[in-house]
């Protein structure tokens, strides 16, 4: 297995606090990377950088085969972005929205037409295309977050807490999609606080915290060196169980809003 | 929906700016006959003086006052009283025929006639004041011409009153339409809130709500984003630009005398010259409302600064200068002398080198900004 992103000491600071410090870490062509983490431990920041919506302060990474200092556009290409917010603009429909961002990534006529169509029936939303995306339940919500990913067909896709918040069906729909998107090819790196879901879904495991990775490896092969039955107990041994709250004033008020 | 609220913004403010001043002499059909707005407006009159010519001249303005509808008068034993009156609000004004009235006509000598107006509302004390001025410069010249007559002096007696008369010759059209020369103002001024405010929705609202993630990440370049947003608050404020057009054509008797051609010139230059501005303080505000903020903060000053609600030439001279520095000043007088007095482009050659030169610079730093600020 080759490894499809590398990250060379990358490093995000705002002022004088570090939340992503100097990781070094890879994910594999082909593989569902679970990257887990305390509330506030780095991983959305992490991913940011990972998905060039933010500069790192030191280091770099190569994701796809590019260096994300130099050549953002070309990563940009190769990778879709499931993020925790939904993406979409609610007053318009699932049609107009997946047109809309299926043309900044060059797809138009009928391509994209048949493309958006192939995509609602994946996720059974062809009945409701034409209504607002605002009106629709959060399950649907989410289901049509995930398909934008997907529009021009990256070989990697980025998914940021997919299934937190949606009922049981839905839960189940999307994981199942997740292990169907990877045996298509696709190199997925997830985020989660799910523990059965990471322990399920990932080949790999990596957890963040304080910015730092502590651990790294199968769950087969963490729950074991932990001795532990869960990823869940593994996640608790190396993360401690105090209670991680953060209403820190060193963070700028950009990273509260979900962006920096 | 939308739409509708989009719309409605300029409409009403038309309107209420529309209604607000009064239409001098305006061809508009619903302004009434008379050139004063204020009908009937509550005056006193004092006739101090004991003399029949006194009396003569206090009921020939009565007349006139009821017959015009400007006027309703009513007789006052004394200035005081009237004052006091005033000062309760019931009456905006006061006329004295003070004594040694007829005594004075009577002896061939100028005889005074003195106004007192409510003068916490200028505006309006400036054309009440006038209205009951020439009231009596009409009886003045009756009074006159008859006495000349009776002198037997072969001239007229016009030119006997008023050797020399003053004439106000128009610059613009047959009337004098005071929101003739208001409207081009607010043209700019709703053309630019609306751009203002629409860039300030535009790009916190879609950082709140996550979808500039969406367009972030997608293989465009930065510039891109930047242009398209522009070009987009750009024809909002075209549109709306247009829709005040519209009503001060339609409802207060506004002409295009110039090129309208010249007129979506200016307009276009007037909002690329905010759009680059618009970028860079939105694109530092952390959310939404704080992005609305900041544009309140700039459009309050400018609107008062640029000449737009009342000429700035009233200003302190420091001031007049800082209200020079801002875009808006230019961009309402080109608009200003394109439609009122047909300017071609050289005549607003400057106003359209200033607008340029504002664009290309605040657009040139709003690009690094706006990228800086997405990419923290």
């Amino acid at each position: 297995m080759k490894p499809i992103i590398v990250t060379h000491g990358l490093t995000k600071r705002f002022h004088d606090f570090t939340a992503v410090d100097h990781i070094n870490l890879e994910v594999m062509k082909g593989e569902i990377f679970g990257f887990l983490g305390p509330n506030g431990a780095g991983k959305s920041t992490a991913i940011r950088m990972l998905t060039t919506l933010s500069e790192p302060s030191e280091g770099t990474a190569i994701v796809a085969g590019y260096d994300i200092r130099t050549h953002p556009d070309e990563i940009r290409k190769r990778i879709g972005l499931v993020a925790e917010k939904i993406i979409l603009y609610p007053r318009l429909s699932a049609v107009e929205n997946l047109t809309f961002f299926g043309r900044l990534y060059g797809l138009n006529g009928r391509r994209l037409r048949s493309r958006i169509d192939e995509l609602l029936g994946m996720v059974n939303l062809t009945a409701f295309k034409d209504m607002p995306v605002g009106s629709y339940s959060s399950g649907m919500r989410q289901r049509v977050n995930v398909i934008r990913g997907l529009l021009h067909d990256p070989p990697i896709l980025f998914l940021d807490e997919p299934t937190t918040l949606l009922d049981p069906q839905s839960i189940r729909f999307v994981r199942d999609l997740i292990k169907e998107l990877n045996q298509d090819g696709k190199t997925i790196i997830m985020t989660t606080h799910i523990m059965e879901e990471a322990d399920e879904l990932s080949h790999r495991i990596g957890i963040i915290d304080h910015g730092k990775i502590i651990a790294l490896g199968t769950p087969a092969q963490l729950k074991a060196q932990l001795g532990c039955e869960t990823l869940y107990q593994v996640f608790l041994k190396l993360t401690g169980e105090a209670l991680r709250d953060s209403a820190s004033n060193r963070v700028p008020m950009r990273r509260v809003m979900g962006w920096g | 929906m939308l739409v509708v609220t989009f719309m409605l913004m300029p409409i009403i403010l038309m309107s209420l700016f529309g209604f607000m001043f009064p239409q001098i002499g305006s061809s508009n059909p619903w302004a009434g006959k008379i050139s004063s707005p204020y009908k009937n407006v509550p005056m006193a009159i004092v006739v101090e003086d004991r003399g029949s010519l006194a009396v003569q001249v206090a009921d020939q303005f009565q007349q006139t006052a009821s017959s015009t509808g400007l006027f309703e008068v009513q007789n006052f034993a004394s200035f005081a009283s009237a004052r006091e009156c005033i000062v309760e609000g019931k009456i905006k004004g006061v006329i004295v025929i003070p004594e040694g009235f007829t005594e004075a006509f009577n002896s061939h000598r100028q005889a005074t006639v003195l106004i007192t107006v409510d003068d916490t509302n200028p505006q309006m004390a400036s054309i009440i004041y006038g209205e009951a001025a020439s009231i009596f410069r009409a009886i003045s010249d009756r009074l006159g011409a008859s006495v000349i007559a009776n002198m037997g002096i072969p001239a007229d007696p016009s030119f006997v009153s008023e050797p020399v008369s003053v004439e106000r010759r128009n610059l613009v059209g047959s009337t004098a339409n005071t929101f003739q020369f208001l409207a081009p103002g607010f043209m700019a001024l709703v053309v630019v809130m609306g751009t203002l405010a629409g860039l300030s929705t535009a790009i916190a609202m879609e950082k709140e709500q996550g979808t500039m993630d969406g367009i972030m990440v997608a293989p465009i370049s930065r510039d891109a984003i930047v242009v398209g947003k522009t070009i987009a608050q750009t024809v909002r404020g075209m549109i709306q630009g247009f829709l005040i057009l519209a009503i001060s054509m339609l409802f207060f008797g506004v002409k295009v005398y110039g090129s309208p051609l010249l007129m979506v010139l200016v307009m276009l230059l007037g909002v690329a010259s905010f759009a680059g501005i618009g970028i860079i303080a939105t694109s530092m505000a952390p959310e939404q409302e704080t992005a609305m903020m900041i544009m309140m903060l700039l459009m309050m000053p400018m609107m008062f600064l640029s000449g737009i609600v009342f000429p700035i030439e009233q200003l302190p001279d420091w001031l007049q200068s800082v209200g020079k520095m801002l875009p808006l000043y230019y961009a309402a007088d080109a608009l200003r002398k394109v439609i009122v007095l047909s300017a071609t482009f050289s005549q607003i050659l400057w106003d359209v080198v200033v607008l340029v030169s504002y664009s290309a610079i605040t657009l040139a730093i709003a690009i690094p900004v706006f990228r800086k600020a997405m990419t923290r």
